[in-house]
């Protein structure tokens, strides 16, 4: 089970966005059609789509390239990505020429800050779960 | 059953031919056993006080379930 670790801690890394954005786009889709929200969500879903879980596999092969040097733990590795991620998908929805309400856009910083320690908790149990399946675990 | 019925099942023998190696490579027994003594995972108290925390900041701020989730 030593080859391609790399490409099984991608694997292991896309599985769990992958399962939870379907159930984010289903949210998002209740919010705005039946609540009919005023915000084209759907012009901005290209992030979660696209971008969200190549981000976490590769960071997950981060991980896997770091932790032999004493490197952090999975949770708290996993936890730094709202950094990267909710900067990029706030540039990303301002790049697509919506209209940010002013809340969302105060709301925002708050928003990183909650998926951070959603992010901690994801990346603790849930990658690393699925780090020991694809048999790349501590 | 009529006769054209029982020779059914030999006909069906008889094209797929016997199935070769069908045995287990090794015994899946001790696997399991180990599988079943593992302990189950448990949370820390302050990984429950994590969720706990992000639940109750979902029941006071719903405005930040949207933000939180497009990060997912």
């Amino acid at each position: 089970m030593s080859k391609h670790v790399y490409l099984r801690a991608y694997m292991a890394g896309i599985t769990v966005p992958s399962v939870l954005m379907v159930f984010a786009l289903i949210s998002f889709c209740v919010v705005r059609f039946s609540y009919d929200f005023p915000f084209p969500i759907e012009r901005a879903m290209v992030f979660p789509l696209a971008l969200v879980p190549p981000i976490w596999g590769l960071w997950n092969m981060l991980f896997v390239a770091l932790r032999r040097r004493r490197y952090l733990p999975l949770g708290l590795h996993g936890a730094v990505v709202p950094l990267f991620v909710g900067p990029l998908g706030f540039a990303i929805l301002r790049m697509s020429g919506l209209d940010i309400p002013p809340l969302v856009a105060t709301i925002f910083p708050f928003g990183v800050a909650v998926a951070m320690a959603g992010y901690y908790l994801v990346w603790k149990y849930l990658v690393g779960f699925c780090n020991e399946l694809a048999g790349i675990g501590l | 059953m009529n006769p054209s019925e029982e020779r059914v099942p030999d006909l069906v023998k008889r094209a797929l031919g016997p199935v070769a190696d069908a045995g287990l490579k090794r015994d899946l027994w001790p696997r399991m056993r180990a599988r079943l003594d593992r302990p189950a995972i448990r949370l820390p108290w302050w990984d429950w006080a994590l969720a706990a925390a992000i639940l109750l900041c979902f029941i006071l701020f719903p405005a930040a379930i949207p933000a939180v989730l497009y990060q997912f």
